[in-house]
Order: C-alpha cells, then sequence, then structure tokens
C-alpha cells in the first residue's frame, strides 16, 4: 500500500472537489487499482486534530513512508515571512510544507496556486504567497529550484484553476507506476502530455479564429473569443478542448473566454476583453506568432473568409459577428 | 475548568480551530478560529470590475457558483442590467446544480462518516451505519461519490465547467445551449432521482416524498420506507440524541433562493424569490424583510482593524479589510463578525439549508423546528428535504427554457457605480458588496454565510451563532467529543478545521473521531 499525503494551503479546495468529479476511474476506484490510500486528506479523513499530529511527525520521523506528498493551494509566508496567515496543526503550514517536502518520494503541486502563486500571489499579493517551487514566471518559489524529492524528480507542477481530475491521475498513475521521467515534463514541470497544445486544440470556434471572425458579445455559439472578449486560449497551453471538463464542456464551449488559468502569470486580470494597441491589434498575440506575421495573415485569412462563417448560422439575424 | 482546542477540525472546507471550555463535561465557552488570510478583497481593489466573475469564484471550491451569482448580481445591480429570462433560469439552473452536488458530499463525505464514532460502538445498529456511512467502503458513502459528480455535470453543460466556470456575467450568461443541452441535462438529474435519490437517499418516490407536510408524515415515511437514508438518519439520529443539541441563535435568516426568470430584479431587495428573503425570531415567530443595509461587519475580535476605530460596525458597502499579524491582544480569528440591525438590536442569525427552509416556509421543516427547536438532526433532514426540492426545481426551470429567446443582453458598464449580489449559497445567506469609481473596484466585500455563523463575538460580548449552539453541549466522554463535532459539522461549515485538546494551557489530549 502507497502512502499519499494531500495538504491545503492558500486554497479555496477547488482541486479536492475537481478530484472528487473523476470518473472511470473515480478517486475511491483510483486508490483500490493503484494499492494507494490517502494517509490523511483535509475533506476526506475522519482523523483530527491531535491524531493527525501524530500522523504527521511520524512522517518527519521517517516512522511512516510517505510516496507522494499533495499540496493545494500557495505557500502563505506572510506577514512578514512568518506564515502565520496560514496556521494548521498548531503552526505556520509552511514549516510543514518544508519538513514534509523532504521525506516525500514525490512532491505534486496540484493546482495553479500551488504550482505558481495563483491568485493569492496575485499583485499586491497580501499574504506573501507563492508556489512550492515557483513563483509564477521565476523558478524557486518556496522550496527552491534545487529541490529535489528522494525520486530526484523536483516538483511536479499540476497547474489549473482547477486542475482536471484526468490530469491528475494519469500522472499519478505515472508516478505509482514508476515510470515518470523528468523527460516527460515541460520547462514549468508539467506533464507535456497534459501541456504541451494551447486550449485552441479542440475549440468548436477554431473556424472562426483561423478566419479572424469575431464574436463581438457574449451569449452566442459562433464568433471567435479571442478578438473583442479577451480569450486567452490561444496563447494557454492546456488539454480543455480535448479531455472536456465533467465529461461534458469546456468554458470557450459555453461562451466563456479562457482566463489562462494553468499558465505561471494567472491571473493576468482585465478579463472579458481584448487589450489592443493603437492599431487595433490585440496585444497579446497567439502563441509563437510575430507581430509581422499576424497582420499579414490576418489581412489575407480575413478577406479568404467563407461566407456562410460570417453571419449567424442558426439564428434568423444578429450583427454580433464580424 | 477544561480547555480543549481542536486544531484542525477539518472536513468542512477551509481552515479552522475550535477552542471549547468545558466545566465538567458541559461546554461553557466555545472560540471558531479562523486560521486562513487569503486577501481576496485587496488582490480585488483597483482591478476591472469584470475581474470579480473570475476571482470571487475561487474564494469557495465548492460554492464557487453562488460566489460568481453573486458578483453577477452586484454587477447587474451596478450597470442596470437588463437579464432575459432564459438567463434567469440557467443561473437557477446552475445554482441548484452546484447545491445538490453540495448536500450529497456535505451529508455522506463530511457528516454521516461521524456516525462510525466509537461512541456508537455499542448500539444495535452500528453495524448497519458502517455497513452504509463508513466512510470509503459504506454502501451509500459510495454510491454518494458515484452520483455526485453528476450534478457537476449539469453545471458543466451550461457553465463550461465545475468547480470555477465564469460563465454567469452581468446582463445573463455566456451559454446559448441548444435543445440537445437541455435534453441532457434533463436525462441526467431524471438519472439520479431514479438511480440515487429515490434508491438510496429516500428510499421512496420523490413526489410522495415531496408531500411530506409533518413531523407525523416524516415517521410514516420512515416506516413506509425504512431502507432509505433519510429515514434511517431520522431515526438513528433521535436514538442518538442528535435532536438535543446544537440549539444555537433564535434567529434564522436567508437571502432567498432561485430568482423567477420573469420578474428578475437586481435592485430590489424584496425581489420575487421561490425561496423568500427574510429573517424569522423563533421566539415569536415573527418575519421580517431583509434589508442589506442592515448588513454589518464589526472586527472587535478579528485579526482587522478600522480607521474609524474597532468598536464600531460598517456596512460592506463602507467595509474595510486591513488584515493584521494574527496575534493580536483579543483578537483571535480571521472571521469578521456579522450583525443583521433589526430595529434596536444587533442580531446573529442562523444561515443554512435548515434556515434557507423554514424562512420559505417548508412545512415539514416548520413543523419540526416548532416541535424540537433547531437542533443537528434537523439540519441534517433538511438538507435532504433540500435534495429532493432541488431536483424538482432543476426540471421547472429547464422545461420552461426558451430556444427563441436570448441568454445575455449587453449591459453599458459604468465608471461610477454600486451593487451588492444577495444569494443564498449552499451553506447559507451569502453577499458581495462593490463600488466601482472610475471604471475600477475601489471596494469590494464578500460577506460569508460561515462568517455569519462562525464569527467571533460581537464589541459588546455578544457570541454568533455557533458559540451559542456549541454552549451547554455535553459531551459523553472528553477525550473523544465527538457532540462538539457533529454540531459544527451540521452547519455545513466552509473551513477546515481542526481539534486540539488544551489542559492547562499544555496540550495533552485530542480529538479522535
Amino acid at each position: 500500500m502507497r502512502n499519499l499525503l494531500w495538504l491545503q494551503g492558500g486554497a479555496c479546495g477547488g482541486n479536492t472537489l475537481s478530484m472528487l468529479n473523476a470518473s472511470d476511474p473515480d478517486v475511491l476506484e483510483f486508490l483500490h487499482q493503484h494499492e494507494a490510500r490517502f494517509l490523511w486528506h483535509p475533506s476526506l479523513s475522519p482523523e483530527c486534530g491531535g491524531d493527525l499530529k501524530r500522523l504527521l511527525n511520524s512522517i518527519l520521523e521517517a516512522r511512516l513512508e510517505l510516496h507522494v506528498f499533495l499540496f493545494e493551494g500557495s505557500v502563505i509566508t506572510g506577514p512578514n515571512g512568518t506564515g502565520q496567515y496560514n496556521m494548521f496543526a498548531g503552526k505556520p503550514m509552511m514549516h510543514w510544507v518544508r519538513e514534509i517536502a523532504k521525506r516525500a518520494k514525490y512532491v505534486v503541486a496540484v493546482g495553479d496556486c500551488a504550482s505558481f502563486g495563483g491568485i493569492p500571489a496575485a499583485d499586491p499579493n497580501p499574504t506573501q504567497s507563492t508556489g512550492l517551487q515557483y513563483h509564477r514566471k521565476e523558478a524557486g518559489g518556496f522550496l527552491g529550484k534545487d529541490f529535489r524529492s528522494s525520486s530526484g524528480l523536483p516538483v511536479i507542477n499540476l497547474s489549473g484553476c482547477p486542475v482536471h481530475p484526468e490530469w491528475l491521475f494519469t500522472t499519478l498513475s505515472m508516478i505509482l507506476e514508476e515510470r515518470i521521467t523528468q523527460g516527460d515534463l515541460d520547462d514549468f514541470n508539467r506533464p507535456k502530455i497534459f501541456y504541451s497544445t494551447t486550449t485552441q486544440f479542440g475549440c468548436p470556434r477554431q473556424p472562426y479564429f483561423t478566419f479572424k471572425i469575431a464574436s463581438k458579445e457574449l451569449g452566442h455559439r459562433e464568433g471567435c473569443l479571442y478578438f473583442e472578449l479577451g480569450c486567452r486560449g490561444s496563447y494557454t497551453r492546456s488539454p480543455c478542448n480535448n479531455i472536456l471538463w465533467n465529461n461534458q464542456s469546456s468554458k470557450t464551449r459555453v461562451g466563456t473566454p479562457c482566463m489562462g488559468c494553468t499558465e505561471f502569470d494567472f491571473p493576468t486580470f482585465n478579463f472579458f476583453r481584448t487589450e489592443k494597441n493603437r492599431s487595433g491589434i490585440p496585444k497579446r498575440l497567439p502563441l509563437g506568432v510575430s507581430r509581422g506575421s499576424y497582420i499579414t495573415l490576418s489581412a489575407i485569412a480575413r478577406g479568404a473568409a467563407p461566407q456562410y462563417l460570417v453571419r449567424p448560422l442558426i439564428k434568423r439575424e444578429g450583427n454580433w459577428i464580424e | 475548568m477544561n480547555e480543549r482546542v481542536i486544531s484542525p477540525l477539518n472536513r468542512v472546507e477551509g481552515d479552522l480551530d475550535l477552542k471549547v471550555i468545558f466545566e465538567g463535561r458541559k461546554v461553557v465557552k466555545a472560540y471558531p478560529m479562523s486560521r486562513l488570510f487569503r486577501g481576496i478583497e485587496v488582490i480585488l481593489k483597483g482591478k476591472y470590475p469584470m475581474d470579480s466573475l473570475v476571482i470571487t469564484p475561487r474564494i469557495c471550491g465548492i460554492c464557487g457558483g453562488s460566489h460568481l451569482l453573486s458578483a453577477a448580481k452586484s454587477l447587474d445591480m451596478a450597470y442596470g442590467a437588463k437579464v432575459p429570462p432564459n438567463a434567469v433560469r440557467l443561473r437557477n439552473v446552475l445554482t441548484l446544480a452546484e447545491m445538490g452536488q453540495n448536500d450529497v458530499r456535505h451529508t455522506y463525505l463530511m457528516f454521516m462518516i461521524d456516525s462510525v464514532n466509537r461512541k456508537y460502538e455499542k448500539l444495535p445498529f452500528y453495524r448497519d451505519m458502517v455497513l452504509r456511512w463508513a466512510p470509503y467502503v459504506g454502501t451509500s458513502y459510495k454510491q454518494a461519490v458515484v452520483w455526485s459528480k453528476r450534478y457537476a455535470e449539469i453545471y458543466a453543460i451550461f457553465g463550461g465547467q465545475w468547480p470555477h466556470g465564469s460563465a454567469m456575467v452581468p446582463g445573463g450568461i455566456t451559454a446559448e445551449p441548444f435543445p440537445n443541452d437541455v435534453v441532457k441535462a434533463k436525462g441526467i438529474i431524471r438519472q439520479i432521482t431514479a438511480e440515487f435519490l429515490e434508491r438510496t437517499v429516500l428510499g421512496g418516490p420523490l413526489d410522495q416524498f415531496l408531500e411530506l407536510e409533518s413531523v407525523e408524515d416524516l415517521e410514516q415515511w420512515a416506516k413506509d420506507y425504512p431502507e432509505g437514508d433519510v429515514s434511517k438518519v431520522w431515526n438513528y439520529g433521535q436514538s442518538m440524541g442528535w435532536h438535543r443539541i446544537g440549539k444555537g441563535s433564535q434567529f434564522l435568516m436567508s437571502y432567498g433562493h432561485v430568482n423567477v426568470p420573469e420578474d428578475y430584479d437586481p435592485a430590489n431587495s424584496r425581489e420575487k424569490l421561490v425561496f423568500s428573503r427574510g429573517i424569522l425570531d423563533l421566539n415569536s415567530w415573527d418575519r421580517f424583510e431583509v434589508d442589506p443595509n442592515n448588513v454589518l461587519e464589526f472586527v472587535a475580535h478579528s485579526f482587522y482593524t478600522y480607521d474609524l476605530g474597532d468598536r464600531i460596525g460598517l456596512n460592506p458597502f463602507m467595509g474595510q479589510t486591513n488584515p493584521l499579524p494574527p496575534n493580536g491582544k483579543g483578537k483571535y480569528t480571521f472571521t469578521k463578525t456579522f450583525r443583521y440591525k433589526l430595529k434596536d438590536r444587533y442580531v446573529a442569525p442562523e444561515v443554512g439549508a435548515l434556515s434557507m427552509l423554514v424562512v420559505a416556509g417548508n412545512r415539514l421543516m416548520t413543523d419540526l423546528v416548532k416541535r424540537f427547536g433547531t437542533n443537528v438532526l434537523a439540519r441534517e433532514v433538511a438538507r435532504f428535504v433540500r435534495l429532493a426540492l432541488i431536483h424538482e426545481l432543476i426540471l421547472n426551470n429547464l422545461d420552461t427554457y426558451d430556444f427563441n429567446g436570448p441568454t445575455y443582453i449587453k449591459p453599458q458598464e459604468r465608471q461610477f457605480a454600486m451593487g451588492y449580489g444577495l444569494v443564498e449559497a449552499s451553506r447559507g445567506s451569502l453577499g458581495h458588496w462593490i463600488v466601482v469609481e472610475d471604471g475600477k473596484i475601489e471596494n469590494y466585500q464578500v460577506v460569508t454565510p460561515t462568517q455569519i455563523n462562525m464569527g467571533p463575538e460581537d464589541p459588546e460580548g455578544n457570541p454568533s451563532h455557533l458559540t451559542m449552539a456549541l454552549v451547554g453541549t455535553e459531551v459523553e466522554d472528553l477525550s473523544n467529543p465527538i457532540e462538539v463535532a457533529h454540531v459544527v459539522r451540521s452547519h455545513d461549515a466552509c473551513m477546515v478545521c481542526n481539534v486540539h485538546v488544551l489542559d492547562g494551557g499544555k496540550e495533552k489530549l485530542a480529538m479522535r473521531l
């Protein structure tokens, strides 16, 4: 039986709830299949108080082997480096994190806050929050850029607000089957299989993006959300439109712009609108596209746009599409 | 006297430590202590108002949809938005689906697993409780894991994802569903009804359960359908004395829930709702309207300070969030104190499923409270009753969906504006207050249900609801104060809390659940 431990820092619990949404396998089946168990989980475990402290101390004293340490939420170091904005079982959570991370064979940052600092670390970062091994874009974070768990791997980051349960359980299965390597991880130590392509891959609005046809207002199925409504899907790496949420959908499928929540800079704010420069070009361009080629490509694409796409497809009328 | 700190008391969302002082085996004082500060209100200041739709759902992983609705309603009011009936229907469906998910998970994953506590080992029905409700292995527990996520699927069909979608916006909703979406969502809720709600939770037909109007009716149900968890909880709960613990505030409050689609007006604090808004005095059964201007927050015992001194109360429109390091004198929690000014007094109400149903006049829950008062068992029954109602309401809102109508009407953004959004979240009354200046957020205040229930005492020393509910609770075994945990967890608390036990300032004993 392999031991997992899950703790929450500056967290909302969203990753925990997302994990409970897992299906095929669900959380109980996953644990059973992989001969793993939660030593403790804040929302699932019966133990609290002193029982929990004894358990945590057994890990610290190496009397109990810890296979995977999962951490949800930012590491809160405020105020003034004391960590007292987040007390847990009698001491600042950050002290537990540092000591437990040393004992774990693998450390996994579950969600954007644990990976990069996320919302609590957003300007003005009132709690001095940081991620486990990154602060925003910078390697280091709370544990330092040289940290390695006893497996030799750095903190494995599963960004996303929240993480999708399939990304979580697939990664955990690779860990528990001892087949994960540094080569499986990208520059931010995220599993490449989930964080290589952008959110746009699989988005039903992709043809509208290709031909630069904008949706000018919310509430419609047609048109691309990038040009006016602040969609971050063309420069955010996630499989949200290929591995659907709750087996059903995704933000862009229900007309909500992608907010970029798998990236180190989430939240970037100014959501629901596209910031543009003086010549009307979006400030953030699709991943890997230069300003010059964007301008050239747009002119050609718009000129070549199929006529059926520049007017409403289902509704009789409307001027929201352009 | 014997002081115990339970730290953490888990299976609540967030961080809660609980300090309890006993005389003999009876609780004489209780101090709920929130030990986590994330500074969301501070982060929102100076940002674009629409950013609240992305940031505030992330306050809470289990009721993010309620935060989103509060944020959207605040902006509806601030921008003077018109919201088409279809959008109101879908907002109803989204928040009801989230609430269904919550009620199942809270009941089975967070509350019922305490029934396998060693206190109950000698009871003749202990084996039955373990087989049903034990964590990871109980039959009902496993069913709850399987079926609770299906409610989230309904949310995702119209909201993109759960948790943390941002599909509700001022002026409506971002989605434009097709008939197949509605057909699918109805299929899912019907399947949950047949295969989980009727089979496991109720043990009998939903239509018939919804007709129960009195304690006698519930007793009869428990006889007719003894295998349903609601029947088991009702019978076993009484044998375990759950109806005798956890009486707290004598005021029940609800901001109300489920808007009437054709009659949506966010600026009207008396907006028309299926579950009505109000505050109820249980001593007289007098019912009062809720006026948002009468909401006040105090920080006398919280790790915050106000510019004008810590004895005053501030309405959230004028609210301040200036955090202090958590070691101030007389201050012990990151939760502010909520008070509702009712005529000339400051009331500390109870909020949650029980309050929501009784304030709305639900006959079964009203009769139950009239007979037994408020208590742990009533709160659990209320969550079952609400779940049954949710199923019916989701179907109603989907049935009346109009495919020819819009889901969104673009509002004109305003540079200077104010708004609030009052909603009934899964765990009780939730309000957001926004002040916009120069097109930016000048002030954003969030007043959560857990804060209403579990805040510290006000400057006059009057306790909030949870403290009232804990004081007087008698525990059978000081080394296993499970009764205290029942009272806390019956509230669907939104904090991760821990229970340590202190004696003479030195920790010696922990609570084992």
